[in-house]
């Protein structure tokens, strides 16, 4: 047992790989791993995207009943490759029917009318609140590994991440005056998993300052006036066709950022999981460049404070 | 009488046009804004003004203007002080038309995909509504109208309900909400040439209309052509309204509101209610687009929200007070 737990730590956190490829190690480790002699193997369903990453890397594939159809989404979702071999579910009841898994593990996003038809079958339930900080992602990783009988694994993964954030910590540099938002138009909000990524990497949120009820992209005016360094945008808004705001297609914000802008994809905060400090890294390499890189002059922060 | 009613509510439309390149993120003086745009050097007040503010600017003027004109002209076509471009169907087929566009991504590709698509969806339900009254009196038109309008907004939400992601759903479901916020030169210059060719034929069923408020036998009598009549405003509502509303989203209430404001001061002869009405649209969307901006509460109150927020008490006055004006 210990000489698994080593085995995997150095998989885990071996080499810095980048997060690709430390998820590959990852899943590499969860299948090369000799199986524990359980008396009967737990297995395992899971109702909710996020809960999905954390059940794949936790348990092997052969553990996992199924998981969302969402996870399936390279675009989404980290342990994609995990997912395509394992059985899918739609979060629905009829679902956790047909797979009769010994434990279910949703979001607290899940449909309440799934949730209470479980309880009232009596299935061992576990409800996943959204882990939006590194805390968050620290007690829901642990939360679950308790529950399928992998406590070793979650703290080898834990550890991972604090390695990680350690790393991000000892090279600070100077902060970055980001605006950023997400595919849905919102802005990384403070308090938000997104806003918690961009802090670990060093990025200043600038857009995010205002108070009230949430709070969306800032507009082009907002922007000017702001004149952050480095552009954060959530994957495919500028990618994909159709599916951006008319933000991203602003002659004059096309004019000032198109060589200052990051595109932050959606694994890198759709989920917060052991692996989201790597997204931090990832994401932090490429607003350096970029900021350093970049030659359009912004607008003229100076004749126009706020 | 009408002449000051013109020239007060031009005037009104002016002042806040230019209130309209003033406030914003940051409030600037007329006198700043007169410094920034003769001094040489390019600053960040003049590309505001020019490039951010005074393209919104027009579009609200425009959009108001097609959507009070065309609710103008479907009252006095269809003699009902209920009509307006939603309840033909023109409203949800254009928004229909659009959402097709950005869902499969074809707005992406081509700029000009989601008006033209938004324009395409405008004539296909305004000319199924028409081809479906066919024969029918004006109570036909306005039912197969209901009907098609209700086919439309299932396709909407057969959209949304197969979209490809929250993400999709969301931008769907925010961008029909309806804003100006953020649109610039390249969406002036898409809308423009469709709203303009849609307000000269509203403009041009003017006299017709007058002798259709007769009724519609005593206006064949009299040598209205009806079946042209209903083409020409029909086809001008579905190229105005399909032009402002892929470049601003789902804008209602307008077209039924600023004929009523008007209908008052220049009487009931539907011809005179044409321009009066259409300067009260652009009114109530510059001022509505203003007040969007002034309101921080969070995230950018839509300006189609806040429209209807307004629009549906009134629409309940309205409702209220023509059952008390047909019951005495």
């Amino acid at each position: 047992m210990a000489q698994r737990r080593r085995r995997l730590v150095q998989a885990v956190a071996g080499p810095r790989l980048g997060m690709g490829m430390g998820l590959v190690a990852l899943a590499g480790a969860a299948l090369l791993a000799p199986q524990p002699a359980f008396a009967r193997p737990l297995r395992v369903m899971s109702l909710n995207e996020c809960a999905d990453q954390l059940v794949m890397m936790l348990l092997p594939p052969a553990q996992i009943a199924s998981v969302t159809w969402l996870s399936r989404d390279a675009e989404t979702s980290q342990m994609w490759r995990t997912a395509r071999r394992i059985p899918a579910n739609h979060g629905l009841g009829e679902d956790v029917v047909r797979d009769q898994p010994d434990l279910v593990v949703a979001g607290s996003y899940t449909t309440p009318a799934t949730r209470s038809l479980l309880k009232s079958l009596h299935y061992r339930l576990l409800v996943l609140p959204p882990a939006e900080s590194f805390d968050d992602i620290r007690r829901t990783t642990m939360q679950v590994a308790d529950a399928v009988g992998e406590p070793a694994r979650g703290r080898a993964l834990i550890a991972h991440l604090d390695q990680t954030l350690k790393a991000l910590a000892t090279d600070k540099g100077p902060p970055l005056r980001v605006a950023a938002w997400d595919s849905a138009g919102f802005s990384a909000t403070p308090g938000s998993l997104y806003d918690t990524i961009l802090r670990a990497a060093g990025a200043n949120n600038v857009a995010a300052s205002r108070t009230g009820l949430g709070a969306s992209a800032p507009d082009v005016e907002r922007l000017l006036a702001l004149a952050p360094d480095v552009l954060v945008a959530g994957a495919p808004a500028f990618q994909r066709p159709g599916r951006h705001g008319e933000l991203a297609l602003h002659p004059l914000v096309r004019r000032y950022w198109s060589d200052r802008t990051v595109i932050a994809p959606l694994t890198a905060y759709t989920c917060g999981t052991p692996f989201s400090a790597d997204a931090a890294l990832s994401l932090r390499q490429q607003m350096r460049t970029i900021a350093t890189k970049a030659r359009t002059r912004l607008p003229y922060r100076a004749d126009w404070q706020r | 009488m009408r002449l000051t009613l013109l020239i007060g509510l031009a005037a009104l439309a002016a002042v806040l046009a230019v209130a309209s390149l003033l406030a914003g993120e940051v409030w600037f003086s007329p006198g700043q804004v007169l410094r920034a745009l003769t001094s040489s050097p390019p600053n960040l007040t003049r590309l505001v003004v020019l490039d951010i503010r005074l393209p919104r600017t027009l579009l609200a003027l425009m959009i108001g203007a097609i959507l009070g004109l065309s609710g103008a002209a479907l009252q006095g076509l269809l003699r009902n002080p209920l009509a307006e471009p939603g309840l033909l169907g023109v409203s949800s087929g254009a928004s229909l038309g659009a959402v097709i566009a950005i869902y499969y991504g074809f707005a992406g590709v081509v700029g000009w995909a989601a008006p033209v698509f938004a324009l395409t969806g405008a004539l296909i339900t305004a000319g199924a509504a028409l081809l479906l009254s066919r024969g029918g009196a004006t109570l036909a038109l306005i039912l197969a109208g209901a009907a098609i309008s209700a086919i439309a907004a299932a396709g909407i939400e057969l959209a949304l309900n197969f979209a490809p992601s929250p993400y999709a759903a969301y931008q769907i479901t925010t961008w029909l909400m309806g804003s100006l916020a953020d649109r610039n030169w390249d969406h002036v210059r898409l809308a423009a040439p469709f709203i303009v060719a849609g307000g000269v034929l509203l403009l041009l069923s003017a006299r017709a209309l007058d002798v259709l408020a007769l009724g519609e036998t005593q206006a064949e009598s009299l040598g209205v052509d009806v079946g042209r009549t209903r083409l020409l405003i029909l086809f001008g509502t579905a190229l105005g309204v399909g032009g402002a509303t892929a470049v601003a989203g789902a804008i209602g209430f307008v077209g039924l509101v600023a004929p009523h404001l008007v209908r008052p001061l220049v009487g009931h002869r539907p011809s005179r209610v044409l321009v009066p009405a259409a300067l009260v649209g652009a009114v109530i969307v510059l001022l509505a687009d203003i007040i969007t901006r002034l309101v921080h509460i969070g995230p950018e109150l839509k300006l189609g929200v806040l429209i209807s927020l307004i629009g549906a008490p009134f629409f309940l006055w309205l409702v209220l007070h023509v059952q008390r004006r047909t019951a005495a």
